[in-house]
């Protein structure tokens, strides 16, 4: 079978090589049986497009964010939860294992397989004004967050003021104080020179939402059960690839962050931020109830 | 094989003469089912190639364009460029030109410019002696500077079609000093006809009534100070700062200039609706058409071939300009922005050129396409208002066609003259 | 003598070519999608001053502009559309087909708007599909169904529909092969 893929990282992005990595092992693991092309850069499309097309049938596989996967698998809206794991390696063990299966379990129903889990790293808060230690730092601050309720509220309850806002236009937006910060990963915050205009990263951590490597339920199915374990098994390599060159990629971008003039602050008191999410939980939990006990659970593992 | 269904089926299309947008609509459509492709995704490329953020300035600025004609806004710049430059020999030819350099910093669109400058104008030039030929000549040409000099919402269309990635702030502040060049090199050759016709000057009102004439109008330029002073200090997003221009456009003319009647409104509504759906509807189609083009690999494919052609850079970037010229001859610029963008911008990026160079270069080449027959909807609306035939306005048109090609020649081979504003931004 | 500059006169607006029940049905049909792609396009440029208001003066900026004005927008073009097939307000490339002899040129025509009208059935069944399939999603920050913004396809489809199958009546109606329709 010819596999179309979608990935909206560019050449030599970690995933990107990781994702070529799976699609060659794969190719000879099954002796030339499943053949994949990834389009790379987000050509096909935006992500909840990329989704639509792997419920149709117009791609088969994909890198996808858990983030956006909230609006068409509930479930996995938990992953976009503040301050859901301590740290990445929590993640790993959780995504790894029956919370991965669970999350996998919930897209199945949607037509969409998770073959494996890669890192999108852990993302914490920056701003043009001053290190932020405790959640009242963030009082009467504009942060730009990605289009979710949940993250305007998680803003709103340390005190500031969450604005979604289009990705490209928070450059210009931190230089002319339009906002005063944002939120993300060290990679993305060097590689958009977002350090320049925004000096201070504090290292909360709050959302470490994992990426997919999927495919799609209707080509997954027509593959006999011996490709389907080498395709499997191909993605769980390519994932232990990524999460290398991730966190390879990580402290390069510190590096250059801090070469570049940014101050990085640690967070001592994490717990502090964990309470102030309270309500943002509660909101989350009133809405949905059922969720209650496997949130527990993920955070016990 | 469904890539030559795609193309073929696209051709037939444009020569029954079906819209454009319907033509490359249909045969995406139909090369979705023949690759067993659901139908469903193509239709999904239509809705999320209108659902974007930046697109949303298109409207906003053709809405703020009309306004300025309804409103009384075109009228004021005219009568300020003919306080300044009017004394010139063939004054109103200067006139015209200078008048588009102003309205093209309010304006996005060539073709509002042509139909707010010409309406007013042309029948002044014919009273005054001039050869229709030449009033629509100068209006014409001289409507490109509404493209070129910012806002321009066809810049919009670029940067979108090039799949974002290019900042529309360096895009406008490039778009500058080309675009004031190609309007001196106009005049230059408005002059010369002029002279060579023997067209009056308009006497010097005074610079008491310059002033009066300058200060008439800037209520009216400060929309242009909103737009691009909004997006270029970054104080707001090029959306904001249309939706701005427009809010601020009804103020001044409604409640300033009070010239702005209900009736005028509700037209400028509606012909922003007009505009705005037949621009978009062509971004809906391209959208879906340059997903089969993604599949195919075509833009990677001509790379290769034409540097297979050559390996020199000046031939070209020379073809690239000619096959862009004669696709502007029979298509409108919108769509061959839509088209090409995704084709040609990754050969002009491979040879080094910085992409917003080459949409200004893009935007130039497509702009002078509007003026020429077969297709060039600035002309057509030109000849209309000029009451001439389409033949007898081209005829003499060369000097100008002239004047534009030397601009465009030197924007492609001297980066300077578009990336050095950009590049002291930055 | 000062030069005198005045206002443009307005153009008249082109008298509908057509008369009768059926066509002053239609360009009422018309007049009312582009009243409500009107009001659209008002509703978004004030919204977005709201936006910017309330992100400078009120500090808490609305979040649900974007996402409203990216649906409007949709519906705008998609009415907009079809109501540019009904009144020809379209760009196409006409120059050749009107290069033809009468026959063919009829021919041509009748075909183009058989493209046109194929088009448009294709999308009203594939936009219903689209619909259906955005029914269970919610457009972010919104909280409305994705379907709302989808369905101006189906809407349009069925618009263009009647409006191509009334001008492709009424050509093949009045077969007259020489004079300009
Ligand atoms: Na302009
Ligand atoms: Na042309």
């Amino acid at each position: 079978a010819d596999w179309r893929g979608w990935n909206i990282h560019p050449e030599g992005y970690p995933n990107t090589v990781a994702l070529e990595q799976f699609a060659k092992d794969a190719e000879a693991a099954t002796e030339g049986r499943v053949k994949m092309q990834v389009f790379n850069g987000g050509v096909l499309g935006s992500q909840p497009d990329a989704i639509e097309q792997i419920q149709a049938g117009a791609i088969d596989f994909a890198n996808f964010n858990m983030g956006p996967m909230g609006p068409i698998v509930p479930l996995t809206n938990i992953l976009s939860l503040p301050f859901l794991f301590t740290g990445v390696d929590q993640m790993h063990r959780a995504m790894d294992g029956a919370a991965g299966d669970a999350f996998d379990a919930a897209m199945q129903e949607k037509g969409i397989v998770a073959l494996a889990w890669y890192d999108s790293g852990s993302r914490s808060l920056y701003n043009s004004k001053k290190p932020i230690t405790q959640p009242a730092d963030v009082e009467g601050m504009k942060f730009r967050v990605m289009n979710n309720q949940l993250f305007v509220d998680m803003i709103g309850a340390m005190g500031g003021n969450g604005t979604p806002m289009a990705f490209s236009e928070v450059f210009q937006s931190l230089k002319t104080g339009v906002i005063d910060g944002a939120e993300n990963n060290y990679p993305s915050y060097e590689s958009t020179n977002h350090f320049e205009a925004a000096k201070f990263y504090s290292i909360t951590e709050h959302l470490i939402i994992p990426e997919c490597v999927c495919v799609a339920k209707a080509s997954w199915d027509k593959l006999s059960a011996e490709d389907q374990a080498a395709v499997k098994k191909a993605a769980r390599d390519s994932a232990q690839t990524q999460r290398r060159l991730w966190a390879e990629r990580e402290k390069a971008s510190r590096k250059m962050v801090e070469a570049g003039g940014a101050t990085v602050n640690e967070v001592a008191d994490k717990a502090a931020f964990q309470a102030a999410m309270q309500p943002v939980y509660e909101n989350y939990l009133k809405e949905n109830p059922d969720q209650a006990d496997f949130i527990k659970q993920i955070q016990g593992m | 094989m469904g890539l030559m269904l795609l193309f073929g089926l696209f051709a037939l299309g444009l020569f029954m003469g079906a819209p454009v947008a319907f033509a490359l609509a249909f045969a995406s459509v139909v090369t979705f089912a023949f690759e067993g492709l659901p139908l469903q995704i193509a239709f999904q490329r239509f809705s999320s190639g209108v659902s974007v953020f930046s697109l949303l300035a298109i409207p906003f600025f053709i809405f703020a364009g009309e306004l300025m004609l309804q409103g009384g806004i075109a009228t004021r710049l005219v009568r300020l460029a003919a306080a300044a430059v009017g004394s010139i020999r063939g004054g109103l030819g200067t006139v015209n030109v200078t008048a588009s350099m102003f309205f093209g910093g309010i304006s996005g669109s060539a073709v509002a410019d042509t139909s707010a400058l010409g309406s007013i104008l042309i029948p002044v030039m014919k009273e005054k002696g001039y050869d229709a030929d030449y009033a629509v000549n100068v209006t014409v040409t001289s409507s490109i500077a509404g493209i070129v000099i910012p806002p321009s919402h066809n810049m919009i269309l670029y940067t979108v079609a090039a799949g974002g990635g290019i900042s529309i702030s360096s895009l406008f502040i490039a778009g500058i000093v080309p675009g004031v060049l190609m309007c001196l090199f106009l005049a230059v050759a408005a002059y010369a006809v002029a002279v060579k016709r023997n067209y009056p000057a308009e006497d010097f009102p005074g610079w008491q009534a310059l002033l009066i004439a300058f200060l008439v109008s800037i209520p009216g330029l400060l929309t242009a100070v909103i737009i691009v002073g909004g997006t270029l200090s970054g104080i707001m997003t090029v959306t904001e700062s249309g939706a701005f221009g427009a809010i601020y456009a009804v103020i001044v003319t409604a409640f300033v200039y009070r010239e702005l009647t209900w009736e005028g409104f509700k037209r400028a509504v509606l012909n922003a609706v007009t505009t705005t759906s037949m621009v978009m509807i062509l971004v809906a189609a391209a959208n879906a058409f340059a997903f089969l083009l993604t599949i195919y690999r075509v833009p990677e494919q001509l790379t290769m071939l034409l540097q297979f052609v050559s390996d020199n850079p000046i031939v070209i970037l020379l073809m690239l300009n000619l096959i862009l010229l004669m696709l502007g001859m029979i298509m409108d610029m919108a769509a061959l922005i839509l088209i090409t963008t995704p084709i040609f911008l990754p050969v002009a990026t491979q040879l080094g050129m910085d992409p917003v160079q080459f949409g200004i270069m893009l935007m130039m080449n497509l702009g002078l396409g509007l003026c020429t027959p077969p297709v060039g909807s600035c002309l057509f609306v030109g000849c209309v208002i000029g009451g001439i035939g389409i033949e007898k306005a081209v005829r003499t048109m060369w000097p100008f066609y002239l004047a534009i090609l030397v601009a465009l020649l030197l924007v492609t081979y001297v980066p300077a003259i578009s990336m050095t504003l950009p590049n002291m931004l930055t | 003598m000062p030069l005198e500059i005045n206002d443009p006169q307005p153009v008249a607006a082109p008298r509908p070519d057509q008369t009768g029940p059926v066509a002053k049905a239609l360009d009422g049909l018309a007049a009312l999608c582009m009243m409500v792609a009107g009001v659209m396009l008002i509703i978004i440029i004030v919204v977005f001053g709201w936006l910017v208001w309330g992100r400078y003066v009120l500090n808490d900026t609305p979040t649900w502009v974007e996402q409203l004005s990216l649906i409007l927008v949709v519906w705008i073009t998609f009415l907009g559309a079809a109501v540019g097939v009904h009144r020809g307000t379209h760009l196409s490339v006409d120059f050749i087909r009107e290069g033809f002899s009468p026959v063919p040129r009829f021919v041509a025509r009748i075909l183009a708007d058989l493209i046109v009208f194929s088009f448009g059935a294709i999308m009203a069944w594939q936009g219903w599909t689209l619909v259906s399939a955005g029914m269970g999603r919610a457009v972010p920050m919104l909280g409305v169904s994705e379907a709302w913004r989808v369905a101006a396809l189906p809407v349009s489809g069925v618009l263009i529909i009647i409006f191509v199958s009334a001008r492709i009546t009424r050509m093949v109606a009045n077969r007259n092969l020489t004079t300009e329709d």
